[in-house]
């Protein structure tokens, strides 16, 4: 608004200088802008409480939610400078250790599946299994293999009433497996209705093979 | 220069790959075995990974044997005997024409010999195992046939024999039942698996009377002009 005026006449208006010590040949400018400023309507605006309302919701209408905000500020470009100073071979070391814990991580056996967890004729790559052990006056069964890492408490056996007759049913992936039964947690006893294998210990180990079809003693 | 780095590359790698194969196996024995027998298995495991041998089966082994309450020294023995039958196994599996053999087919492979079967005979087996059969499958029930008490060389036969007759792999898993069965009848073992290799040179369940095995030619309709 002032952009226009003389230095000296910004400085009356600031209140720096009075009219009279003005030059002479600026002093109409100088009662000009004066005149106009002192036009100006400087009474107090009170605003309607309304108006208040009516602004901050319009503020809240436009504003963005957390996860446009988020979004926002990952889509939006930025500039980054990095400077790396490597030797090369650490590189392909880096590179050679990632690629190295990936194939191990892809390399892991999958877990077991859960006994008595799947579905009624098990999943696609498992079969229900059932395994029966006749061992009148026994306190516990188990059965142990190579579908529970040899764990003797991970599949207990129930008994069916009081004949002596202990049983469970396992899902068990497709393929070949090695088990025994553990009786009172301690004593080993192959299936006696399975064939048995050398299990390099002086024992046997009894097979079952499962396909899709079901279980092959 | 750059050939220093490189060497440092490959045996950084290296070194690397193997510790974190043997964090794996550490942390699977921890707990399950005695600390000599984890340490015996670890040294074994890294010479089986060294070799490009599978381990998983060498730990199981350690751990069924801890679980049974085998004697440390007997453990350690049986894992080290299983490494040896496993790199057997992958030189008799790679004659038969399997450059990448899979884990399972090499621990089948370890349990036919361990039954009795030659080298020669478990790359016979594999090269008999043309889909849909699985030469794991296959290995494996000629191990446990043999492990039933039937000869080695009459067990390779009935398991060519069931193959070539158009047998399916279920077909064949049913077999050391089936010798099991005949077995609890009062037949020895050979007797009872001859008398599967006859049935095994009939037709198999649900095929027509013309039905031919797969790779065999159909004979000529001398009716047809």
């Amino acid at each position: 608004m002032t952009q226009g005026y003389h230095p000296l006449v910004k400085r009356l208006l600031d209140g720096e200088l009075s009219l009279a010590e003005l030059p002479s040949e600026l002093r109409a400018e100088g009662a000009e802008a004066l005149r106009l400023v002192g036009a100006a309507d400087r009474s107090p605006v009170t605003l309607s409480s309304a108006l208040d309302e009516r602004v901050m919701g319009t503020v809240r209408r436009h504003a963005a939610s957390p996860g446009q905000r988020a979004w926002r500020w990952l889509n939006t470009p930025r500039n980054i400078e990095l400077r790396l100073r490597v030797r090369p071979w650490t590189v392909w070391a880096g590179a050679l250790a990632a690629a190295a814990a990936l194939a191990l991580l892809v390399g892991r056996p999958a877990p077991e599946p859960v006994p008595g967890a799947q579905a009624r004729g098990g999943t696609r790559d498992s079969v229900l299994v059932r395994f029966v052990l006749y061992a009148p006056g026994a306190r516990r069964v188990a059965v142990a293999g190579t579908f529970n890492q040899w764990d003797r408490a991970a599949a207990p056996l129930m008994p069916a009433g009081t004949s002596g007759v202990w049983t469970t049913t396992l899902a068990l992936p497709v393929g070949q497996h090695q088990y025994a039964f553990v009786v009172d947690g301690a004593r080993w006893v192959v299936d006696p209705g399975a064939p048995a294998v050398d299990d390099g210990f002086g024992r046997r180990n009894s097979v079952v093979a499962v396909t899709t079809q079901g279980a092959h003693l | 220069m750059r050939i220093i780095g490189l060497v440092l590359t490959l045996v950084l790698g290296s070194t690397l790959t193997g510790a974190l194969a043997a964090q794996d196996v550490r942390a699977r024995l921890d707990g399950r075995v005695s600390p000599e027998v984890q340490q015996a298995v670890q040294r074994i495991v890294a010479d089986a990974a060294a070799q490009g041998l599978p381990v998983d089966p060498l730990v199981q082994k350690a751990i069924e044997g801890a679980a049974k309450g085998v004697p440390g020294d007997r453990v350690i023995a049986a894992v080290r005997a299983l490494a040896g039958r496993l790199g057997q196994s992958v030189t008799a599996v790679r004659e038969a024409g399997v450059a990448a053999p899979e884990v399972d087919v090499v621990e089948g492979g370890a349990d036919a010999l361990n039954a009795g079967f030659s080298g020669r005979q478990v790359s016979d087996l594999v090269r008999v195992s043309q889909p849909p059969h699985n030469p794991a499958l296959t290995l494996q029930v000629a191990a446990t046939l043999a492990a039933l008490g039937v000869p080695p060389k009459q067990a390779l036969g009935l398991v060519e024999g069931s193959i070539s007759a158009g047998r399916s792999p279920s077909d064949l898993l049913g077999l050391p039942g089936q010798v099991q069965a005949g077995v609890a009848q009062g037949a020895s073992p050979a007797q009872a698996a001859a008398g599967l290799a006859r049935a095994a040179g009939g037709l198999p369940p649900g095929r027509n009377p013309d039905w031919v095995p797969p790779g065999q030619r159909k004979p000529k309709n001398p009716h047809k002009p």
